[in-house]
């Protein structure tokens, strides 16, 4: 048991921090910056902030420098992902690209691929969407509909893509389609196509969702043109590609989720002690007492276990299955904290400034969105049988 | 950044799982519990927690103990909550942790090596009854007086702890009234203890502050005890469902029940954390000890309750039979729950800590 990190570790977090002072501007760190901006501006201010930093040489912190990475470690990305939830930074336009695409390129793209798609997805000249899900295909992804005819060089693409976070940012798609009828097995005849979002057979619109934002949006496919050498994986190949790619979450410690969440309890106990509730301050009722020791007792357990994901990744082993563990974790996690801040509001829940000086609506944002995280990426009860079957032995 | 147990302490867990499985197994601990009107102190297994140094494990090697850390003593608690076993190794440990942290050079010689070597049981009574503030005797003029309550194995320890106001004393259970009370969990002997104008020796450095460093580890250990009783109950499910065919099919394929076994599985997963960072805290006297300790405490308590009450449903109608082991698992996650305060004793200790010093 040893929970210092190295000195070479220590010396990147010093080093990036000081990167962090100089070039995150104070102003960037409060929500207040944000507050009026529209939607187009506040993403051209992310991405021009995470060029920046990419060009600054802070970007695919565990990728290997051939492609433009640093070569770090796994410890090294965590403290990364830390440092940057500390200071507040701006959320990454690419983060399916960054988390998903990138390294399953790098792990078997054509070396076309691999020039092509790498460098400007790590310098955000390319905003990558992700297009699995389906208006009848979604936890049950084998169930997509979209169709790739082959004619001469290219496929032309015909269907509809749903709940696709930047969509109306997008530059390009990674996409699954059906390339040919699946014989027997519904996950076959299926490929990952790069498709180029900036064609006429292309048009995205946004959904707006509980909070009122369209951080995410609908993909309409019209005769859509795919070259056929922009298929990922190699035709028909598309299940066990998106497979691969999806095990690439597999590595993710959580650190900077719990810095985060961590953040939000912080404000939220913070604000127990302005709020009044039955003549005293909500912090001395007893039952939201309860609350917010019951959610910083998980958040903590997220913390710990960031650091076993940590030591387990160090040393090379494969989470497999058990990666699903810290999905649920940090989702239900972020769950619990948004409850005690809606518990601590009560009524005040309803408005952005229940008093004169004090503005939650980025709070609340947050606290809608928590509702989101335990659907994304595998919801929470698909998450529960693949710890059920696949790390506890259940049967199916 | 390692966040695992040593190679050392896994073999210290090893050695340890390893005489339960040949040596007191479910037969012995059934004659612990079919027969409550013994002492609960199986012989042979008193004498290897002692020739082992499983009893020595906190103890300095200046006073013929190993030395070792809150951490491997965590460990072993660990693993005799998974083996639901008996016997008085907390009492016999937190004695020695009293008079290791507030005793003199010359009370640690007298009472440490004993201790070490299981010569000599010990007892504690540190907290009033139901609650995790305040002590349950006082002192007037060196001798103590107080109803202390329940207290595990009060009635074979050769030495008692007992906070009072002004610190931590020894006293002889000669000079106490000690009456056997019967215990639902039979895995444990209990007793009322009631001192009236008993002399005591205090622990010459006592303070309030030791005390409290005393209880959270107290409170580290039952909750260590708490995910061995937590995790085997899961585990044993686990395996009876994967057999246990209903409706044509095993019932651990239904995802009512595997549901629920999955986020008992996390859940445990994590009061194994916290269990682990809690005692590792307090061996590097980390700034955060006392919450961890309280954080440890109150998940490993929900987790253990969950999981024991989930064993009996999901054994169906065998598990709510004497024969079956559940009940054992339940009854013991039912006394470490409430001991050195229960969840939301510890969330309001939480509470206080993290709200009330802003």
């Amino acid at each position: 048991m040893d929970l210092r990190f190295s000195k070479e570790d220590e010396d990147f977090r010093s080093e990036f921090q000081a990167w962090l002072a100089i070039n995150l501007p104070q102003e960037m760190r409060a929500p207040e910056f944000w507050r009026g901006k529209s939607d187009d501006e506040q993403f051209q201010i992310r991405r021009d902030w995470e060029a920046g930093k990419a060009e600054a040489g802070y970007c695919g912190i565990q990728w290997p420098t051939e492609y433009g990475g640093r070569g770090g470690t796994p410890t090294m990305k965590a403290i990364y992902d830390e440092e940057l939830a500390k200071a507040n930074a701006p959320r990454s336009v690419n983060p399916l690209g960054l988390a998903f695409l990138g390294p399953t390129v790098m792990a078997i793209g054509t070396d076309e691929q691999k020039r092509d798609i790498i460098k400007p997805l790590l310098h955000t000249e390319t905003i990558w969407c992700q297009g699995f899900s389906e208006p009848g295909a979604g936890s049950d992804l084998a169930a997509l509909q979209m169709k790739a005819d082959q004619r001469g060089d290219d496929y032309i693409l015909n269907g509809q893509k749903i709940w696709t976070t930047n969509a109306m940012h997008g530059d390009k798609i990674f996409t699954l389609a059906r390339t040919s009828p699946s014989e027997g097995s519904r996950h076959a005849g299926i490929s990952m196509l790069l498709v180029d979002m900036h064609q006429p057979g292309v048009e995205a619109r946004p959904l707006k969702q509980i909070t009122g934002e369209s951080e995410f949006g609908e993909v309409f496919f019209t005769d859509a043109l795919c070259p056929t050498a922009e298929v990922l994986g190699g035709e028909g190949n598309g299940w066990q590609t998106a497979m691969l790619l999806l095990s690439f979450e597999r590595g993710s410690s959580a650190i900077g989720q719990y810095t985060e969440f961590r953040h939000q309890w912080d404000l939220v106990a913070n604000l127990a002690q302005q709020l009044e509730r039955d003549g005293q301050k909500a912090a001395k009722d007893p039952v939201l007492r309860q609350k917010l020791a019951a959610s910083l007792v998980d958040l903590e357990c997220l913390k710990y276990h960031s650091w076993h994901i940590l030591t387990q990744t160090s040393q090379g082993k494969d989470l497999g299955a058990e990666a699903s563990m810290t999905k649920m974790m940090w989702s239900e996690t972020f769950r619990k904290v948004s409850d005690t801040y809606e518990a601590v509001l009560g009524t005040a829940f309803q408005v952005p400034d229940p008093q004169p000086g004090l503005s939650l609506e980025e709070l609340t944002t947050m606290a809608l969105w928590s509702r989101s995280c335990t659907i994304w990426g595998g919801s929470q009860q698909v998450q529960r049988s693949i710890v059920a079957e696949r790390v506890l032995g259940l049967p199916r | 950044m390692k966040f695992q147990l040593t190679d050392e302490q896994r073999a210290l867990q090893d050695a340890v799982r390893s005489y339960l499985r040949d040596k007191f197994g479910p037969q012995q601990i059934r004659e612990v519990y079919d027969n409550p009107d013994t002492d609960g102190v199986p012989a042979s297994l008193w004498k290897a927690l002692g020739e082992q140094g499983w009893l020595a494990v906190l103890v300095p090697e200046a006073h013929d103990g190993m030395g070792l850390g809150l951490l491997d003593a965590a460990v072993i608690a660990r693993t005799l909550g998974a083996g639901t076993v008996p016997s008085p190794w907390l009492g016999t440990i937190l004695v020695g942790e009293a008079v290791r942290l507030a005793g003199s050079d010359e009370q640690k010689k007298a009472v440490l090596p004993r201790l070490a070597a299981g010569e000599t049981k010990g007892a504690a009574a540190l907290l009033p009854t139901g609650s995790l503030t305040g002590v349950p005797a006082t002192t007037t003029n060196g001798t103590l007086t107080g109803n202390l309550g329940l207290v595990e194995y009060a009635g074979v320890a050769d030495t008692l702890v007992v906070a009072a106001q002004d610190g931590l004393y020894l006293v002889d259970p000669a000079d106490a009234t000690i009456t056997p009370h019967a215990s639902l969990d039979r895995t444990v002997r209990l007793a009322t203890v009631v001192l009236d104008g008993a002399p005591g020796e205090r622990l010459e450095n006592s303070s309030p502050g030791v005390l409290e460093e005393v209880l959270d580890r107290a409170a580290i250990l039952a909750a260590n005890d708490l995910v061995g009783v937590a995790r085997k109950a899961l585990s044993d499910t686990v395996e009876y469902d994967k057999t246990r065919v209903q409706f044509g099919k095993p019932v651990g394929s239904f995802q009512a029940i595997k549901h629920h076994l999955a986020d008992l599985h996390l859940g445990i997963t994590m009061a194994e954390h916290a269990a682990t960072y809690a005692a590792h805290a307090f061996d590097v006297d980390a700034a955060d000890k006392h919450l961890a300790a309280s954080i440890a405490k109150t998940k490993a308590g929900d987790v253990a309750s969950e999981a024991t009450g989930a064993m009996i449903q999901y054994h169906g109608g065998i598990g709510y039979t004497w024969e079956h082991d559940s009940h054992f698992y339940l009854k013991r996650a039912k006394r470490l729950e409430y001991q050195y305060g229960d969840a939301s004793q510890h969330r309001e200790r939480i509470a206080r800590l993290m709200l009330d010093s802003a």
